[in-house]
């Protein structure tokens, strides 16, 4: 071997290497992703977070965890534009009784912070639980931070997101015009300030820089009624499709990817996913991820 | 300011009380209005009853109910100012009102300019309010730029300010130094002399003295006691005058009360006797009356262009006949949840001035809020159940594709589809194949805008992602037929499937 070859065959193998370390590592230990069905949602939840290892593989005593649902729209929880607050308070629950410190619930909402807080039902539905804070968004607690991700570069993120131990991601699935779907991945919007519209010229790799920023410790998505057309805000009861299903997974790639199959797509489908799997953000591929159904 | 703590929207959809009382009881509003209008609401009610009372009872209100009497009996520094000074005015305030109320008939209704409540609520709403909101929450920011995460400790006393008393967020409004000085112009009076806005100016008190003076409530003696004049000094009103008239006298009894020799008392006499000239001066009457009649006519122009922007609160269709009913006591606009109402400047006219406009860049019309048509005192903007509040045109949204991204730059956005709340999207979007400008094909989701089902609510103005200009604007349209709701889509179950979070 001259020095030639051998700096060719060592360019190969950097170049390689990220991809080769990754499916090594796949192939040890697959995504896990749960999937639990019922008309019980509490319980649903509960049986799939439990199905993936319990909440004390994420949460350990001391800890400020936050819960991030989706509740940006004034709809009614039958709407099926904003996370069903049954699913958000068994997650709170669990996090409690795996010793959390303090669980912060909030999210940007896009109409009036007030009326979503209130017809979401999250607020009410989190209403005198100690340890526990359901606050609206304060604009100055936005940081800038540096992504130097490969659209975004810097951007502002609620600082309470940033100084959590534990993040937990949990978001509706629903259509959306741009996106297709919105699901975990997209759901990290929430703890964007500035111009977010902004993101929407070039929002699935505007994604990925901010979930590899953000990483969710846990992603547990609520099916149990999807957004099918019209979103995300819909408005039509025509466009609610009930399913009774919740998703748990480490994996938010991976959860992404199955709740695309319910709305009847491929994961690739749908940019967001794709280009969260090539930044090694998770594994979107359904034949590599062990699914437990509960 | 309890009450007017209390137009605000805390969580519930529908406001319980609010400052509109006072202008449902408000003579002055009724008389506007049914000048104007030339027909009937049983809204103003509470204002024929009003009348009423003060026609028994005297001019009353200014010395019990005022709220701005009340203010400025409260800011009265010193002692009383003597006599030295008197605002050389005369029957001033029954030309004013008289060419007030001429012009109502006019359909040019301005009494909600002078009205002493409408002053007052306007330089609390414009100014003192914002002002005090600013202060206490540019604080609250400071303390977290200060301590950072620590200031969670004191978070629980903020919070019941917040949540009691202070606006939701921080508005600027324009006409805010105006309203102020006005106000301010008025207190300053007092210095002056003790009442003389309510004495020489007030329209309100105009009339309510007019109506007074047939009251048989009275005091007793009518005159100063030659061996006493104590009362000049108490009296806030009556015996500053010349020539004491009966529909001077607020009713507050404080000669009564102050009396050394308790000689003073009020009771009903049953003589008109005293009463002053019904009809104050004959050319103070007809001068009035031109005067409201040549007001008609320049506070009538308007600029055409300014027209395309002015848009009005959900469910005025028309655009004189909000005129002539709107107090322009700018309830709405501090009640507005977005804070999309402002007061408009020289959009309308003189005869729109201080009257609601949206601007849609700065807050949008929030599809499931009524809360404007709730606080309106004489229903200027109707008070509409959700279901047809969302379906009435505030205007029509249209597309700049000189500025608009999938047009003027061919790359993706569509911020205005996903936030169009019409659940059919009023906008909505196709893939189209452009030529980028680095000359590369690819597909762009290019928005259009479905005007059938398009009710203004500026949302789509609001939200775009573009810096000061938005590439989507609301225009004013004079066709402001309701929306059509499509009927076989069904918005919300009968009956909910989770009672405990409906908030229907």
């Amino acid at each position: 071997m001259d020095r030639r070859t051998f700096i060719k065959s060592a360019g190969v193998a950097t170049a390689l290497a990220p991809v080769l370390i990754r499916q090594a590592f796949a192939a040890k230990e697959p995504s896990l992703l749960a999937v639990a069905e019922g008309v019980d949602y509490p319980a649903i939840t509960r049986k799939a977070i439990n199905a993936i290892g319990g909440m004390k593989r994420f949460v350990k005593a001391g800890d400020v965890v936050v819960v991030k649902p989706n509740m940006g729209w004034d709809r009614s929880v039958e709407q099926a534009a904003n996370t069903h607050p049954l699913v958000v308070r068994a997650i709170v629950e669990e996090c409690l009784s795996a010793g959390a410190k303090k669980v912060k619930v909030f999210d940007y909402t896009c109409n009036d912070a007030r009326r979503c807080y209130v017809n979401s039902g999250i607020e009410s539905a989190l209403k005198g639980m100690k340890r526990v804070e359901c606050k609206q968004i304060e604009p100055e607690r936005f940081k800038k931070v540096p992504l130097n991700g490969q659209f975004l570069k810097e951007w502002e993120l609620y600082d309470e997101a940033l100084l959590a131990n534990v993040f937990i991601n949990v978001p509706i699935a629903k259509h959306h015009g741009l996106s297709k779907l919105t699901l975990g991945l997209k759901n990290i919007m929430g703890i964007m300030g500035g111009n977010r519209g902004f993101i929407h010229r070039n929002l699935d790799t505007a994604l990925a820089d901010v979930n590899s920023y953000v990483r969710s410790h846990l992603t547990v998505i609520d099916a149990t009624r999807i957004l099918t057309a019209h979103g995300p805000q819909g408005g039509s009861l025509a466009d609610v499709k009930r399913l009774d299903k919740v998703i748990a997974s480490a994996d938010i790639v991976a959860a992404d990817a199955f709740a695309t199959t319910l709305f009847g797509m491929k994961p690739p489908d749908i940019p967001a996913t794709l280009s969260a799997y090539r930044r090694g953000l998770g594994e979107m591929n359904l034949d590599r991820i062990r699914i437990v159904r509960v | 300011m309890a009450l007017f703590v209390m137009t605000e929207y805390r969580g519930q959809d529908q406001i319980n009380v609010a400052v509109n009382s006072f202008f449902r009881s408000n003579p002055l509003v009724l008389a506007g209005y049914l000048l104007a209008v030339k027909s009937w609401t049983w809204l103003l009610l509470p204002a024929v009853l009003m009348a009423v009372a003060t026609l028994l009872l005297g001019r009353f209100f200014c010395g019990w109910i005022c709220p701005l009497g009340t203010l400025l009996d409260l800011m009265r520094f010193k002692k009383k100012s003597t006599t030295a000074f008197r605002l050389p005015l005369g029957n001033f305030k029954f030309w004013l009102l008289t060419a007030l109320l001429t012009a109502s008939f006019f359909n040019i209704n301005l009494v909600g300019l002078l009205d002493p409540i409408a002053i007052l609520l306007r330089a609390l709403t414009f100014f003192f309010y914002p002002l005090l909101g600013l202060g206490v929450r540019e604080g609250w920011v400071e303390l977290y730029h200060l301590i950072g995460e620590k200031r969670d400790s004191l978070a629980p006393a903020y919070g019941l300010l917040r949540d009691h008393l202070l606006p939701f967020r921080n508005t600027i409004y324009p006409l805010a130094l105006f309203s102020t000085l006005i106000l301010s112009g008025i207190v300053f009076l007092e210095r002056v002399e003790t009442r003389a806005w309510c004495r020489h100016l007030c329209p309100l008190g105009t009339l309510l003295g007019w109506l007074g003076m047939f009251s048989p409530f009275r005091r007793v003696p009518a005159e100063l006691c030659a061996d006493c004049g104590q009362c000049r000094e108490l009296c806030p009103s009556l015996f500053e005058q010349e020539a004491p008239a009966v529909g001077e006298c607020f009713r507050c009894l404080s000669c009564e009360r102050g009396c050394p020799d308790s000689r003073v008392s009020f009771r009903p006499v049953l003589q008109l006797k005293n009463a002053g000239p019904l009809i104050p001066e004959r050319r103070v009457l007809l001068g009035g009356i031109a005067t409201g009649l040549l007001l008609v006519v320049p506070a009538r122009f308007r600029f055409p262009e300014s027209e395309t922007r002015l848009l009005r609160p959900p469910g005025v269709r028309d655009e004189n006949e909000f005129l002539k009913k709107c107090v322009r006591c700018g309830e709405c606009m501090k009640v507005c949840l977005k804070n999309a109402l402002y007061p408009a400047t020289w959009q309308s006219g003189i005869e729109g001035f201080y009257t609601p406009v949206v601007i849609p860049r700065l807050g949008y019309c929030e599809y499931n809020c009524t809360l404007c048509g709730q606080v309106c005192p004489t229903a200027a903007i109707p008070d509409l159940s959700v279901e047809n509040k969302q379906c009435e045109v505030l205007g029509k949204a249209v597309f700049d594709k000189n500025h608009c991204l999938p047009f003027a730059k061919k790359i993706d956005c569509i911020v205005c589809e996903e936030h169009c709340p019409i659940p059919d999207k009023a906008i909505r979007s196709r893939e189209v194949m452009m030529t980028g400008p680095d000359g590369a094909e690819r597909i762009v989701k290019e928005p259009y805008v479905v005007e059938d089902i398009c009710n203004g609510c500026g949302i789509c103005e609001n939200v775009c992602p573009l810096e000061t200009k938005a590439g989507i604007q609301v225009f004013a349209v004079r066709n402001r037929t309701p929306i059509v709701r499509s009927t076989a889509r069904k918005l919300l179950p009968d009956k909910s499937e989770y009672p405990e979070y409906d908030t229907r």
